[in-house]
């Protein structure tokens, strides 16, 4: 158990490195950021000795060495934009960015499933064909389009909820929704053809023939089996929430990751793009080592070939 | 649950033994079945429908600026007129135009986004699958590795090396995509491998070449269409996206997402510039995700019983 | 579910048709009235003039005491409020509320005291003598002296300041005694008191020195209207008034709350929803939508910022057609600027007349190329172009208002004229690298702003050749003309120089001249005293509530 986790957490530290030379690289392909941190009238000497003073003139793999000798000691660099260390910027968002998250997925979860097992359990009716048109409906309008529509009438017409910003309680509704809503249709169609399936399966059968009462089987028989499925999306689909959610950020002028992100990347700085990719993948990359030692508890086969 | 499914789905359009008449009937009786499929079906032939016959259904040229018609309204509101059916934009271009065009974006996108994703996908996946051990962790690991980039960086990097053009949309679809492909084609291959008929098969001394095509493909294509269905769905769907960071396709070209981008300072004022790309997205992605949902059903002969 | 799924959709569809029909439809006429009934001020003297509502002004409270609460909506996060190294707009409009300057230009224009009260000039225009205001304490209680200044001036040049050269620009600062500086410049600098107010921020020597720059970036403290309560990274910041602020009676609001919306339809959002005060950079049509919104007026203003497309003659552009000077005058006739205004801006925005915005010195002696494509075709077929030919251009997206569509009007309007355009759109950042670079194509649009009221730093940058990172043109006649403007300290001297370089840039135009921008701000009915700048800059300290909560 102890040399498997050892192997994967080996595996995982390799493939950081390989996102953060990825991130570097890239990162530097689409320039540097002299031209936008310098006034407009600085004249072409200025511009060469300030990338002289950044470092952003010494060979790339130079620069990646500095910088990963230095992020190994836990110093992420300093943001060239807001002049305050890089790491900090992130951790500050994260709140923000977990409660957007959370909130989204408790939407999801709260509509979706219902919706999912009425449509699971009576395939064809009425309630079906709603449950598939509110799937496709999450899935297919574009959600800053959705947002700003939510905006001029929930908020603006109606003033039910705050236009912007985060702050009181109810500041969080409007885009936990419209960042849930294409989460909900996956889960919806997942939960129905879960339910589907399970429907006809010889334990729900029996549970039937015993005369347990219908919403017993649903809840305890036919809700229980069909969770397995739907927490795993769940899982994956809140470690990429947590890296921000550009569109629904900006329109909401909500505080989290992305936020930071585009304006790190707009404005090249490149020591809290490589903070922000150094988080974002390590969040990702725990989860996924969290789910294979699930699996890997669950299934004792399960060795992935070592 | 991979005892109770036969690998080789019976009773299915990928079964051998029928003709294609065959085959075309048993989809039309299919599709008579399911009403949502039909819609799917219709919606998604209008758009190609839309995006071949572009320069003869679209009443203007979707470049032309016309600056004294700028902003009109769509014709049936005061002060239009069915000269621009959908009104006009603020250069005075023709509304309608440009969606008939945008289609042909929407679908270039979609097509080409999934045929990369999908091909790089396919083999990625199926090497995976098929060789396991130490090449699949390997695979595995890449492929999450391409998940956990920030995608924004990933976008504004393929736009700087390729400007903002079709192509460099096209490739940040198909290759940010192609994990999704990638872990279907891993997990099917993986299932297929565990059936043992492989295995016989390779005893019984079929070639290589022969396994994969004869006995792994046939299995893959079912779910894989399905998904490259919802995919290209997606694509468009994320195109709009693309269009409010401003790194879609060039302003000027007329795509759906763009439109809706430019509209959005405009929604309270003049609503119809944004409107009408919101819902031609809208349509295609609900047409392409009804016909998803019914080819899975289709391919699916685990879930079609189940429904019956 | 057959139907049913039909039905629904239908019933959706037929929704957002009615939700657009029925829409109030401002047809073309109605931006045109809105602009008729516009007036705008020439001069960025009190340029700023409420459209059509009017508010009845309640009279002006008799005993100062700040009262109510500002909140104010930037249209980004500011990267930081310590005046040297502040990025942009948002964070100089959030710094100067907390600090005092020298010497300060009031909304007309002239330089007035500040912290200090009065001062000398040499003859030769090199030396300046300051005498400090007494008795004027920082946020801390730290007495303000001489060393406040000479701290700041270090400070501007050293590590953690991206402009440098604006505290450079003076050769020393030195202590006389504890209320008098001397400040020495090399030769005559016409813009140094207008530079010492916009940068020379004064902070406290001794507080500095002992927190450090991060410590001061964390809690900036000033001589300010305003002191430093707290940053809510990435939500909001927020200031108090000063009890003891030298200018009696000020400031006349008790809290300053400033949020960040990037997104500028959700500040109109915000606004009419009233959860915020005031905010700036709307766009036209934004603007125009809340004019009918109860208890919201609007502001326009022109900016000290020209919209160009740039020809190139030192790269990319080398052996183009665009060389000869003929084929650049017949693009200027080509592009319809006043149409595009029009149609982008409901009109609000003018037409430039060259290089010079139409607030700075020596505006007015060169007329804007009328539209007129018959004479550009002529002037083509003239410089040997009859059929025209192709030509690369690119512009940068995201960065300015409505500017992508510009870009697309100006290329469709070249290609009436026969010059086929291949327009290529990048993402702002990459795209003023390549600019820095000198590698974008031979025709690329940008805007330059600026503050000083003269056009010397836009001129020069922009046409400085090798030496100014951004300019792709060079023309030894323009160069002639600008070593002597930045020689020239005489006024009117100076005046004549720029006009002699308007005419020649007239006859040998480097751009495609485009417009000056306006601005777009709205607010509550109840902000009052709120004077924006031409640099789109504002001070808050005497702005008050009329009602306030």
């Amino acid at each position: 158990m102890l040399r498997y986790f050892l192997i994967r957490l080996g595996q995982s530290l390799a493939l950081m490195f390989g996102v953060l030379l990825l991130v570097f690289m890239m990162l530097r392909v689409t320039g540097d950021p002299a031209a936008l941190m310098l006034p407009r009238e600085a004249s072409a000497a200025e511009i060469e000795a300030f990338r002289e003073r950044m470092g952003f003139n010494r060979p790339i793999i130079v620069q990646f060495v500095d910088f990963l000798s230095k992020a190994v000691v836990g110093d992420f660099g300093e943001s060239l934009h807001f002049r305050t260390p890089a790491m900090t910027l992130v951790t500050q968002r994260l709140p923000a960015t977990v409660e957007l998250a959370a909130t989204g997925l408790l939407f999801a979860v709260l509509i979706g499933v219902p919706i999912g097992m009425m449509g699971g359990l009576k395939p064809g009716s009425a309630a079906d064909s709603l449950a598939r048109l509110l799937a496709l409906m999450g899935q297919s309008i574009p959600n800053f389009w959705l947002a700003m529509l939510m905006i001029l009438f929930f908020g603006v017409q109606l003033r039910w909820f705050p236009t912007f910003g985060r702050g009181a309680w109810n500041s969080v509704v409007m885009p936990a929704f419209v960042l849930g809503l294409p989460v909900m249709g996956q889960i919806v169609r997942l939960t129905r053809s879960t339910v589907l399936e399970i429907r006809s399966e010889d334990f729900v059968r029996t549970a039937y023939s015993k005369g347990l009462e219908p919403p017993v089987i649903y809840l305890k028989h036919i809700l229980r089996n069909a969770s397995i499925p739907i927490i795993s999306v769940i899982g994956v689909q809140f470690g990429y929430m947590l890296g921000g959610s550009i569109y629904i950020e900006t329109i909401f002028a909500w505080p989290g990751m992305g936020q930071l992100l585009q304006l790190a990347i707009g404005w090249r700085d490149f020591p809290l793009v490589q903070a922000i990719a150094i988080f974002t993948s390590t969040v990702v990359i725990a989860l996924n080592l969290l789910t294979d030692l699930v699996y890997a508890i669950i299934d004792p086969r399960i060795r992935y070939g070592f | 649950m991979a005892s109770e499914t036969s690998p080789r789905p019976a009773d299915s359009l990928l079964d051998i033994q029928r003709t294609w008449w065959d085959r075309l009937a048993f989809i039309g009786r299919l599709l008579w079945r399911d009403k949502g499929g039909m819609l799917g079906l219709f919606l998604f032939l209008l758009v190609v429908f839309s995006a071949v016959f572009a320069p003869w259904i679209a009443p203007h040229d979707p470049l032309e600026q016309v600056m004294e018609d700028s902003k009109m309204p769509p014709a049936w509101s005061v002060g239009g007129s069915w000269e621009h059916p959908l009104g006009t934009d603020t250069l005075g271009r023709d509304i309608f135009s440009r969606i008939i065009y945008g289609s042909r974006v929407s679908l270039t996108v979609g097509f080409f986004g999934v045929l990369i994703a999908g091909t790089l996908g396919m083999i990625i996946g199926a090497i995976a699958g098929y060789l396991g051990g130490r090449v699949d962790s390997v695979i595995t690991n890449t492929v999450n590795l391409v998940l956990s980039l920030p995608y924004l960086l990933f976008v504004v990097f393929i736009a700087a090396i390729f400007g903002r053009s079709l192509l460099n949309v096209i490739l940040i679809f198909g290759i940010t995509d192609a994990p999704i492909f990638a872990r279907v084609t891993r997990g099917e291959v993986l299932k297929i491998r565990e059936s043992g008929y492989v295995e016989s098969a390779r005893c019984a001394g079929a070639s290589w070449a022969r396994i994969v095509f004869d006995h792994i493909m046939p299995n893959l294509i079912g779910p894989l269409i399905t998904l490259a269905t919802f995919e290209m769905s997606a694509m468009i769907f994320y195109e709009a996206g693309l269009g409010f960071l401003g790194l879609s396709v060039p302003p000027s070209v007329p795509s759906w997402g763009n439109m809706l981008a430019a509209g959005r300072q405009y929604l309270t004022s003049y609503p119809w510039i944004a409107t009408f790309p919101g819902v031609a997205i809208m349509i295609t992605s609900l047409g392409m995700n009804l016909l998803g949902d019914w080819l899975r059903d289709v391919l699916d002969p685990r879930l079609r019983r189940a429904r019956k | 579910m057959k139907a049913k799924l039909l039905g629904l959709l239908a019933v959706i569809l037929a929704v957002s048709m009615i939700v657009v029909g029925c829409a109030p439809a401002p047809t073309p006429q109605v931006v045109e009235k809105v602009v008729k009934e516009t007036v705008v001020v020439e001069k960025p003297v009190e340029k700023t003039v409420v459209v059509e509502k009017q508010v009845v002004v309640t009279p002006t409270p008799g005993k100062p005491q700040p009262k109510g609460t500002l909140r104010f909506a930037l249209s980004g996060e500011p990267n930081s409020l310590y005046i040297p190294a502040t990025a942009d707009k948002n964070a100089d409009i959030a710094a100067s509320q907390l600090y005092d300057p020298l010497v300060f230009q009031d909304d007309d224009g002239t330089i007035v005291p500040a912290l200090a009260e009065s001062w000398e000039v040499s003859k030769d225009g090199t030396e300046y003598i300051f005498h400090l205001r007494k008795g004027v304490t920082f946020h801390n209680g730290e007495p303000f002296t001489a060393d406040d200044v000479i701290a700041t001036w270090k400070y501007g040049m050293g590590e953690g300041s991206s402009w440098p050269d604006r505290y450079s620009i003076a050769k020393s600062v030195e202590k006389i005694d504890d209320y008098t500086v001397r400040v020495t410049t090399d030769g005559p600098k016409p813009l140094l008191l207008v530079t010492m107010h916009d940068f020379w921020s004064i902070i406290p020597n001794e507080y500095m020195e002992k927190v450090g720059l991060d410590g001061f970036q964390q809690h900036p403290i000033g001589t300010g209207p305003f002191m430093f309560v707290e940053w809510v990274k990435g939500d909001h910041i927020t200031y108090q008034a000063n009890p003891n602020y030298w200018r009696e009676g000020q400031p006349r609001v008790e809290k300053v709350i400033f949020r960040f919306i990037t997104e500028s339809s959700t500040r109109v959002a915000a606004l009419t929803a009233d959860e915020i005060d005031l905010t700036k950079r709307l766009t036209a049509e934004e603007a125009n939508q809340l004019l009918s919104v109860p208890g919201v007026k609007v502001i326009q203003y022109p900016v000290a910022r020209i919209f160009y497309i740039a020809f190139n003659n030192l790269t990319t552009g080398k052996g183009l057609p665009t060389e000869d000077a003929k084929v650049r005058q017949a693009m200027n006739y080509a592009v319809d600027v006043d149409a595009i205004l029009k149609s982008l801006f409901g009109g609000a925005g003018k037409r430039a007349a060259g290089f010079v915005a139409s607030s700075e010195l020596g505006y007015g002696v060169v007329k804007p190329f009328p539209y007129d494509p018959e004479k550009a075709k002529q002037l083509l077929a003239e410089a040997g172009y009859p059929n025209g030919f192709k030509i690369d251009m690119a512009c940068p997206t995201g960065a300015y208002s409505h500017f992508e569509e510009v870009c697309q009007a100006v290329a469709g309007y070249l290609e009436k004229v026969g010059i086929k355009v291949n327009l290529e759109f990048m993402e702002s950042a990459h795209y003023w690298d390549l600019e820095a670079k000198k590698e974008l194509p031979p025709l690329f649009g940008d805007s330059w702003a600026d503050e000083s009221g003269e056009a010397y730093n836009r001129l020069k940058g922009a046409l400085g050749g090798w030496d100014a990172p951004y300019s792709s043109w060079s023309d030894p006649k323009i160069d002639e003309l600008l070593d002597a403007i930045s020689k020239e300290v005489d006024q009117a001297k100076r005046k004549a120089l720029y006009e002699e370089l308007q005419v020649y840039m007239q006859e040998n135009p480097p751009f495609i001249y485009l417009y000056e921008p306006y601005t777009f701000e709205a607010m509550r009915d109840r902000v009052m005293d709120y004077y924006p700048r031409a640099s789109e800059m504002c001070y808050l300290n005497k702005v008050w509530l009329a009602t306030p909560e």
